[in-house]
């Protein structure tokens, strides 16, 4: 018995020793703050930007050899589209997050609804979207931490489009698709999903995503019009052409007040790069689906970016004009065939082939 | 390598202007280099097309460019995509299914009924003198001008509006001028138009008639400077020496021999003969279906009210 309680006693002893030397080891030993001197960067770049082009070199191959290569390539392109990852439908609530698509925008032309009103409508192409690698809200480290965290955290999936020729890339930018088995993307996006809407890696979105009659949100790159004036960044007048003035036709003029103020307040509107920024138009109804092409008709001509351009297209955000109906969950499963229809219009929309409009008289 | 290729591409180049030229007057006193060059390009393309095969389908193009102009694109290569351009015409013919949109040209008189919300009958007819068409693919419009109770009316169509239910013309002619907005400064006899005029027809087979009408201006204060701009189908405007004077400084007269902003400006024949082969067939059955309708209502048996 004694043996036992003086072990215990050594056992403790030792414990508190222990401890006392560590705070005696804190206290006393001096530690340099080492990361205050050179801290971590606050923004880091998401793990997949990488450096995408490869240095291309001319290399004197034959006809034959660029020919091979190519079906090599093409083969590539089969191989990874023919496994096909098993999607299984989930039932969706508002609120749950789908994820998005990358799209080209494609040009604008004007549509009639069924009462004869003129609306103006864009056209997005929503490319070969493919599924490249998903990171858990756990794993995901965002580069700009929000102050007190996320409640709800996201997970968040990165989609590929525009497949490629991977000769075009860097090795490492090819080792991104590893893991899906995708050929290589020119290019990526990332969107933030419920942890219930992922894809397994490797599938497929196309355009039936979405739905006609539903609204969306469209981010693109806005035109890049470089360093600009006051008048056409900002819409300033500018000042009279004649009367005596000097040299000051196009100038902003005061940019500050005086005494107790007498600086140049924060955010003042002055020249400087105008574009090239990305920018969200929020809001925007589909109207009419092509299901051959992957195209959809969007409200609105006012989406950044010049034709060709690249933008993402998701699900709005705005509270009151999410779906209410069930949306295809966590994307529309199945292949495009000849049951679905070509065109799918919204009811508002005047279909091209439908008769002239009239009026009745009342 | 590049550069033995150099003058094959060239002569690729000068032959395409060529061909967008057909029916344009070409410049006579262009440089020595571009004439030895078409001479190249003229036996190039000897040697390499057979002629008959291509003629018979280039005269076609040619005559629907000036009937169907809104089928062809914008130039401007910043709003381009082949795709959007497909999906614009499957449309535009879906329309035309439902409406006969005929040979029109600036200057030759239309009737257009169009549905409209406002008028007591829902339906209202304009007629009116085509002033200007302009804008390609569906948001392709034309602007008629009448004169009605000594008011000058000027209203904007789109040829694709759903609202619209028969566009007539009642007489077919072209102007001297692509514009003819100064019928705006000009004595209102020039541009009333009879609403209850009837069609004039011409007979088969016959090319569209040029109308070499010279309207008089009004005195100024005018809309626009008319002196400066060209204008054909004008009477002398009667104004000062310096008005003329001024004129001339402002000429540009070497924009007619400028071939690369030509170029810029229109769409090379090469796509053209490959966007109307695309929808000829379309229109052609368009035609013939048009041509049994009319058949069908000409074998109606009249009936006794009538």
């Amino acid at each position: 018995m004694s043996i036992i309680i003086s072990t215990i006693q050594k056992c403790c002893v030792k414990s508190l020793e222990e401890k006392l030397l560590a705070l005696s080891l804190t206290s006393t030993t001096q530690i340099r703050e080492k990361h205050k001197l050179n801290p971590p960067p606050r923004l880091r770049n998401p793990t997949w930007f990488t450096k995408q082009n490869r240095v291309v070199k001319e290399e004197f191959l034959t006809h034959e050899n660029k020919e091979f290569l190519r079906e090599i390539v093409q083969d590539k392109v089969v191989e990874s589209e023919s496994k096909l990852p098993v999607v299984s439908p989930k039932e969706w609530n508002d609120k749950l997050q789908r994820t998005g698509v990358i799209a080209r925008k494609v040009g604008i032309y004007p549509m009639w609804l069924k009462d004869g009103t003129r609306i103006q409508t864009t056209l997005l192409q929503v490319l070969d979207n493919h599924v490249i690698r998903y990171y858990t809200p756990e794993e995901y480290d965002p580069p700009r931490k929000q102050v007190g965290g996320i409640k709800n955290k996201k997970g968040c999936l990165l989609l590929g489009a525009e497949s490629a020729d991977p000769s075009e890339f860097t090795k490492e930018y090819c080792g991104l698709f590893r893991e899906s088995g995708v050929i290589p993307k020119r290019v990526l996006s990332r969107f933030f999903v419920s942890p219930d809407a992922v894809l397994p890696l490797g599938t497929q979105v196309n355009v039936l995503h979405f739905q006609v009659g539903n609204v969306v949100d469209v981010r693109g790159k806005t035109v890049d019009r470089g360093f600009q004036g006051v008048m056409k960044r900002h819409g300033f007048k500018g000042m009279p052409a004649s009367h005596g003035v000097t040299k000051t036709h196009r100038k902003g003029g005061c940019i500050g007040g005086g005494g107790e103020k007498g600086r140049v307040w924060p955010g003042t509107k002055m020249p400087g790069h105008m574009g090239n920024r990305h920018r969200i138009q929020k809001g925007l109804k589909i109207l009419r689906i092509n299901t051959k092409y992957n195209i959809m008709w969007v409200s609105g001509q006012a989406i950044a970016g010049e034709t060709n351009s690249i933008v993402t297209i998701y699900d709005t955000k705005l509270p009151l004009r999410k779906p209410t109906n069930p949306v295809p969950f966590p994307t529309y499963i199945g292949e495009i065939d000849s049951t679905i229809p070509e065109d799918i219009y919204d009811e508002q929309v005047h279909m091209f082939n439908d008769p002239t409009i009239s009026y009745d008289e009342k | 390598m590049f550069s033995s290729l150099y003058p094959f591409y060239m002569v690729f180049r000068v032959k395409m202007f060529l061909n967008i030229r057909n029916g344009l007057s070409v410049a006579t006193n262009s440089s020595k280099v571009i004439r030895q060059l078409c001479t190249k390009a003229a036996a190039f393309e000897n040697v390499t097309n057979n002629k008959q095969s291509n003629e018979s389908s280039k005269n076609n193009v040619v005559d629907y460019r000036h009937i169907y102009p809104e089928f062809l694109p914008d130039p401007k290569p910043e709003f381009r995509n082949v795709l959007r351009e497909k999906l614009e015409r499957s449309d535009m013919i879906a329309r035309r299914t439902q409406i006969q949109i005929p040979e029109f040209y600036v200057g030759s008189i239309l009737a257009v009924t169009s549905s409209d919300k406002h008028t007591p009958g829902k339906n209202n007819r304009f007629v009116g003198i085509c002033i200007d068409r302009e804008g390609c693919g569906l948001r392709a419009t034309f602007i008629l001008r009448n004169v009605i109770e000594q008011q000058g009316v000027e209203v904007k169509f789109e040829l694709y509006d759903p609202t619209l239910h028969k566009i007539e013309v009642l007489r077919l002619e072209k102007r001297l001028d692509d514009k003819l907005f100064y019928l705006r400064d000009a004595l209102p006899q020039y541009s009333t138009f009879d609403p209850n005029m009837e069609p004039e027809l011409l007979p088969g087979g016959s090319t569209v008639p040029v109308n070499n009408l010279k309207v008089k201006l009004k005195p100024k204060p005018w809309l626009e400077r008319w002196e400066r701009q060209n204008l054909q189908g004008v009477e002398d405007l009667g104004l000062p020496e310096k008005f003329y004077i001024r004129a001339k400084e402002l000429e540009k007269p070497w924009e007619k021999y400028d071939l690369m902003k030509d170029y810029m400006k229109t769409i090379p024949e090469e796509e053209q003969t490959e966007i109307f082969s695309e929808v000829q067939s379309h229109l052609h059955k368009l035609e013939v279906t048009r041509k049994q309708m009319k058949r069908k209502r000409v074998f109606v048996k009249p009936s006794k009210l009538a």
